[in-house]
């Protein structure tokens, strides 16, 4: 066996506080204050405290309740700077009125961080948010890293720290993944879960309003802990998009110690979709923005609790698998079905055997089992058909990853089966392999489980469920193995460019300075003039060729369709004369002759297949670029990509092929597949332009027309809306 | 400012909730970060002013005074 195996990261890294940016007194401090403990047992002042000394807290704990001797036994003080030796964290659950005195007393004392698990500020409304604001002042001067406010608090099952500053029920056991959570309520139901599922950790963490500390920050303080090798985050806002997405590629991409990030992102974008004028603003706040974002920075998206620690336990217990070939071993054909439609239907691929491993499987099975991927041993098989299986795809070059299934039939020996596979784990320990068992059922299964389990192999109850953490697991693999491509820089008219944006004010810019834009960009814009007459309208449409299009221009019509705004198709002078006069007599029914800047006369493009391009300005993630299929029906399909600006070549070719509708554009019933090459140009010169210019605050290039492949694309419609305050987002 | 004996008679509420002798308690005593008063004896100490002035207070404006002199000028303005 000389495969490479790669391991999530286990090894040990020196401790300096001066890389964990303080957090160190947050996760390893020597001694503790509780400021605000009672003595009345069922509240967070008491359990808190109550908490620590019963998870063993290798250190010392002082409680701070003015007026008691003592709180659980403990001597208590009436201030933390009657407490006579050094404090390294300050724990506060005095009601947040009083936090903004407690807390400038732990700066008096030295203190170097604190966790406020105290609500009443921020969401709370306006006067909360003043008094949040004054501890983050207090703290910043104070030279003090504050978890909170608004938390369940923090945990550290490290044998030698054992720290439950929280009030959680329990202390969860040691384990190798650590959590983050912006939902404190969420915190308790993750601990009870993986309790019952016997799910360790190593760091917990309750992010509360982060009026200091956020998950950046404590992105790279895991990134730095030896003891965690999975992050687990559940978020509901997002303040640092930018830097969050930064901290996750590093982390998460690290080729020589890769760490990965597993996310659940509750509720939406910043940005509201109500107020979006364009397209792409409407569709920006959908999840599709998130899964961009994620796609980007190597963050495996999780939609449930469920698949975030069932992918969560396979990479913190298996190796990483080097790709998506997978070997089923089954006792039983229905779940063995159920599982390959299930690992198909996520993009896993059952592995073909070699010649070795299918005669291998014949001379070890019945001759009515069958010797394909999946394997079925048959009902009646017992641990050496099992170990014969296993034994033959763990010898095959072309398995990655193993998915073992058992179903309790009277003569399933199902803890002898356990135990070998077990001892193919611990022989094949290697081998680079992932191993994963569904033993299906409840009650007669349950002995093997635990057999599993205490040699940590990741089980699943459902095979569809470890399809999920296969498939997140290959899809980290094809993330980190992923061609790395640059951004591409076209030569372009930034000048020109300028001239127009620069001195338009806020708002819409009018099509032909629109047009004027995209075309310093090298966008693929027909030729085009603007007419003030039905004569001017003809020398036009004569000198750029027949058929043309007609199209108003005016600063009241958005929507020019609805008011009859466009002319399609017309051949020759005698109709574009007829529609011009046409459209301008109808138009002054709506609009008054000052608002009719002119008609636009354009060359007709060809027919071909619509697509949407587009532009929003994110508060949080800043500018995004959107690619969908549809035209005017968008938003109906809502089959849309999205990624943060700017683009790298490889995400433009990806974006063009990952919607669902893709196919359409790769040629259907014989069709000629189109032009997707130009699309992606597009889109790359698109993501330039949004990085160079900050007041873009929406675009749409709706619809892009593509022709079949090596005859380009055309900008049929364009809108562009400028903002000023357009800075990057952090 | 409140007047002495409204102060007083708020001390001797207080001490007599808290457990505490009311001349320990000091005008700008904070009810939690000074007394230690926990969130139940808040209460207490609202419906212990209000039987003492015979008044009836705004419970989440009560709640929201922090120290013994500030009681005391709540107190005053319900008597006034």
């Amino acid at each position: 066996m000389s495969m490479t195996t790669t391991h999530i990261a286990t090894e040990t890294t020196p401790r300096d506080d001066s890389v964990h940016n303080g957090l160190d007194a947050i996760f390893r401090p020597s001694s503790i204050a509780v400021l605000g403990v009672t003595n009345t047992p069922g509240t967070v002042p008491h359990d808190i405290f109550v908490n620590l000394l019963s998870s063993r807290f290798n250190g010392v704990v002082y409680p701070v309740a003015p007026r008691k001797k003592h709180i659980a036994g403990v001597r208590a003080y009436d201030y933390v700077i009657d407490i006579p030796d050094p404090v390294d964290l300050a724990i506060l659950v005095f009601p947040g009125a009083v936090c903004e005195r407690a807390l400038t007393q732990c700066v008096e004392k030295g203190i170097k961080a604190g966790i406020i698990i105290s609500a009443g500020f921020r969401e709370v409304g306006e006067a909360g948010k003043v008094r949040e604001e004054r501890i983050k002042a207090i703290a910043r001067e104070g030279g003090m890293r504050l978890i909170g406010p608004n938390c369940l608090g923090v945990i550290n099952t490290e044998s030698d720290v054992r720290l439950n500053a929280s009030f959680a029920r329990a202390m969860p056991a040691e384990g190798r993944i650590s959590f983050l959570s912006q939902s404190g309520a969420l915190c308790t139901a993750v601990l009870d879960y993986a309790a019952g599922k016997n799910i360790g950790f190593s760091k917990f963490v309750s992010l509360g309003n982060k009026a200091d500390v956020g998950e950046v920050d404590l992105l790279y303080y895991l990134a730095n802990d030896p003891k965690t090798s999975v992050i687990l985050i559940y978020l509901e806002e997002i303040t640092r998009g930018r830097a969050l997405m930064k901290a996750a590629r590093e982390i998460a991409g690290n080729q020589a110690n890769p760490k990965p990030i597993l996310a659940i992102k509750g509720g939406r974008t910043a940005a509201g979709a109500a107020a979006a004028q364009s397209h792409t603003g409407a569709l920006a706040a959908s999840a599709e923005v998130c899964d961009g974002v994620f796609e980007q920075s190597g963050i495996i998206r999780c939609a449930s609790i469920e698949e975030m620690f069932n992918t969560a336990q396979l990479l913190a217990d298996q190796p990483l698998p080097r790709d998506e070939r997978i070997a089923i071993v089954t006792n039983a054909g229905g779940p063995g079905v159920m599982a390959t439609d299930a690992a198909v239907g996520q993009g896993l691929k059952l592995a073909s055997f070699e010649p070795a491993t299918t005669a291998k499987l014949k001379k070890a099975l019945p001759a009515a089992a069958n010797m394909k991927n999946p394997i079925d041993v048959i009902g009646d098989a017992r641990e050496d058909r099992y170990a014969a299986a296993l034994e033959a795809v763990f010898e095959d070059k072309n398995v990655s990853q193993v998915l073992v299934i058992l179903t309790p039939q009277s003569m399933t020996n199902i803890n002898a089966i356990a135990r070998t596979i077990c001892d193919i784990k611990d022989r094949y320990a290697n081998s680079g392999k992932t191993l994963l068992c569904s033993f299906m059922g409840s009650k007669d299964v349950a002995p093997g489980i635990e057999i599993l389990q205490q040699h940590r192999i990741p089980h699943y109850i459902l095979p569809e469920w470890a399809s999920d953490a296969m498939w997140n697991a290959a899809w980290y693999r094809q993330w980190l193995d992923r061609e790395r491509t640059e951004v591409q820089i076209y030569p372009v008219d930034h000048k020109r460019a300028a001239a127009v944006i620069d001195a338009a004010p806020d708002g819409y810019l009018s099509e032909a300075e629109a047009l004027k834009v995209l075309d310093a960009y090298g966008f693929p814009v027909v030729e085009h003039a603007l007419a003030q007459s039905a004569d001017e309208a003809v020398a036009i449409a004569d000198r750029i060729g027949y058929p043309v299009v007609l199209r108003v221009v005016s600063p009241k019509i958005l929507h020019k369709v609805e008011v009859k705004g466009v002319i399609l198709n017309l051949g020759s002078a005698g109709e574009v004369r007829e529609a011009y006069c046409g459209m301008r007599d109808h138009l002054l029914k709506h609009i008054t002759a000052e608002d009719l800047t002119g008609i636009m006369v354009r060359r007709m493009i060809p027919v071909g297949k619509e697509v949407i391009l587009g532009v929003n300005r994110d508060p949080v993630f800043g500018h995004m670029l959107m690619f969908g299929l549809g035209g005017i029906y968008v938003e109906a399909f809502k089959d849309v990509t999205f990624r943060i600006v700017p683009i790298r070549e490889s995400a433009a070719s990806k974006m063009v092929r990952e919607l669902r509708t893709s196919s359409v554009l790769q040629g259907l019933r014989g069709e000629e597949p189109s032009d997707l090459a130009a699309i992606e140009d597009a889109l790359k010169r698109l993501s330039q332009l949004a990085n160079d210019f900050p007041r873009i605050a929406e675009l749409d290039i709706n619809p892009l027309i593509v022709h079949p492949a090596g005859q380009g694309c055309h900008v049929a419609d364009i809108r562009i809306r400028l903002q000023k305050n357009g800075v990057k987002a952090d | 400012m409140a007047d002495k004996a409204v102060l007083e008679r708020v001390a001797k509420v207080t001490g007599r909730v808290l457990g505490l002798d009311p001349s320990e308690i000091e005008p700008g005593s904070n009810f939690i970060f000074d007394l230690g008063a926990e969130s139940s004896q808040s209460v207490e100490l609202v419906l212990g002013f209000e039987a003492e002035f015979d008044i009836e207070m705004d419970q989440e404006q009560a709640l929201a005074v922090q120290t013994v002199s500030e009681a005391a000028e709540f107190i005053a303005k319900h008597l006034s």
